[in-house]
């Protein structure tokens, strides 16, 4: 049997060898090594991604499985500080099991500098992590306090490995259960993007590096209504109390599909950075299709760490509003809904972004609040004609508001009686009419004209940049 | 591997769609709950064979329920 050319290419190639990675990373012919390679575990590089330049550093894991000592470290701080200088993206490949033992406390003190230099150009320019093969300890929390984490399939992230949690607790765990793609995709949010194979995490990477280092400008002029597949009428389903999954709305918003952040994780709240009107917004929309779309404590957190994001970055947010409220219950309260709401009330008061909310069919309660309401400052709050904004749902306030009345009424007349009490109480509180009147809607739109008039309304805003980091929240 | 579909909040259930035995893909509604005022369908977060359908319509039930088994 005769063997392909491309398949002895790849015997040939160690998958695990930093420079491939890095040239497979940038534009074709665009890679410069900052320094030749050497037994630090290290590789960085300079290069071009989609014609932005960018910096990266890969951990080696042919050398002592990428284990990182004194002189890898020093070259991944380089590397972060010369993206700070020059105000472009630094990413990273991941594949490392850690520090290096042999070196004792000097490489854990090399580590913690490799930290303090994420945190210092943390919010000042785009860090993004890919994490290739498995990323232990010290090379686990390195991705973690980078703004985005793409995780392949052969990605693990783990600050013990299934030997030490074997050893003391007796808990039999393989890595993938332990750190893959599905627990950290799903579960606990330690990782943005999921994909099947090193080439795909790379593509996510290099377009999370286009979006987030060359923004481009906004155009509303070039945002035609009528552009087939971009007309948002007819998105929403006939009945109100019906489920429908929000993405095909952001997608049919934006210029062209975008990235989506933590899909599976808190997944009743959609975080998507992509091209609206030929420049990078941040979108956050409640998905109903997933606990009805009701925020809860992970959904929230989730929300407000990619506000942060979006704001420390200087990406401008748009805002889908569909939501019953926040979810209620023994298990919310004690997972900290308060605490991790807050957290989404705060990111969007400070935050100094452009940043536009359109109610679509209803905003109930707290949660109306915490989605970019008028009252946190939202630069302009749009509503759909049949939107509704209140306190509760009608017929729910009906319940409360006039219990004694309900009743006082004869069984068969109860039911009549109530439709009629909720029709008023749409009209008086919670129609958007009332809403325009008092100031929290600037004005009701019709879906077809949608993303023009975000458009213009992003534009008319002053550019702007939240001076803070982006703590992992 | 059996796939345990559990039910994310305390809700009531509204229609059971799809029955024991039933070829599901990943995103196909199995049941649809009522909550919050809200429909809230129960999709399947794989490919394979219905094992089971653990909730009957009219139930209640609580966060952390067994919903349906999908091997």
């Amino acid at each position: 049997m005769t063997r392909s050319s491309a398949l002895d290419d790849h015997a040939v190639v160690d998958h695990r060898d930093p420079e491939a990675r890095l040239r497979a990373l940038f534009d074709a012919g665009t890679l410069r090594l900052v320094a030749p390679r050497d037994d630090s575990g290290v590789l960085a590089a300079r290069g071009e991604i989609d014609g932005t330049p960018a910096v990266a550093y890969a951990t080696d894991a042919t050398r002592m499985g990428g284990a990182l000592g004194t002189e890898g470290c020093r070259h991944v701080v380089d590397a972060i500080d010369a993206a700070v200088r020059e105000r472009i993206p630094v990413l990273g490949l991941w594949h490392s099991g850690g520090a290096r033992l042999a070196e004792g406390v000097v490489a854990l003190d090399a580590v913690g500098q490799v930290f303090a230099a994420m945190v210092r150009a943390s919010g000042r320019v785009p860090q993004i992590s890919v994490v290739l093969g498995p990323a232990a300890g010290g090379a686990a929390y390195g991705p973690a306090l980078t703004d985005v984490v793409v995780m392949s399939g052969a990605g693990r992230i783990f600050v013990t490995g299934p030997e030490v949690v074997r050893s003391v607790t007796g808990e039999q765990v393989d890595m993938e259960r332990l750190g893959g793609p599905e627990p950290h995709g799903r579960r606990s949010g330690v990782v943005h993007v999921t994909t099947k194979d090193d080439e795909t995490a790379l593509v996510e990477a290099r377009r999370l590096a286009a979006l987030l280092g060359r923004q481009g400008r906004l155009s509303p002029v070039d945002v035609a209504t009528d552009d087939p597949g971009h007309d948002l009428t007819g998105t929403m389903p006939e009945a109100a109390n019906r489920a429908y999954d929000v993405k095909p709305v952001v997608q049919a918003l934006l210029d062209e599909p975008g990235v989506e952040l933590h899909a599976k994780w808190a997944p009743n709240i959609v975080t998507t950075l992509g091209r609206f009107a030929g420049r990078t917004v941040g979108v956050v929309a409640n998905n109903p299709l997933r606990l009805g779309g009701c925020l809860d404590a992970a959904s929230a957190e989730k929300a407000a760490r990619f506000v942060r994001m979006c704001d420390s970055l200087g990406v401008p947010l748009v805002v889908l509003v569909d939501v019953p409220g926040y979810l209620p219950g023994l298990g919310q309260e004690w997972d900290g809904v308060v605490r991790r709401g807050a957290k989404l009330l705060h990111a969007f008061a400070e935050a100094v972004v452009p940043r536009v909310t359109l109610v679509t069919r209803k905003a109930y309660g707290g949660a109306y609040i915490a989605m970019n309401s008028r009252s946190l400052g939202a630069t302009a709050v749009f509503a759909w004609p049949d939107a509704e904004i209140a306190v509760m749902g009608a017929s729910a306030a009906v319940n409360v508001l006039h219990r004694k009345k309900l009743a006082a009424t004869p069984p068969e007349e109860r039911e009549a009686v109530r439709q009629q009490l909720v029709e008023q109480q749409i009209k008086e509180a919670g129609g958007v009419q009332r809403a325009l009147e008092i100031g929290v809607v600037d004005d009701v739109i019709e879906p077809g004209e949608t993303r023009r008039r975000i458009a213009e309304a992003l534009a008319a805003a002053p550019a702007a940049r939240g001076a803070h980091g982006n703590i992992p929240l | 591997m059996a796939d345990e579909i559990r039910a994310e909040m305390v809700a009531n259930v509204w229609k059971v769609v799809a029955s024991a035995g039933d070829t599901v893909d990943e995103g196909d509604t199995l049941v649809i709950l009522e909550s919050m005022k809200m429909e809230i369908p129960v999709l399947a977060e794989g490919a394979g064979t219905l094992k089971q359908i653990a909730v009957n319509e009219g139930d209640v039930v609580q966060e952390g329920d067994l919903i349906a088994v999908i091997e």
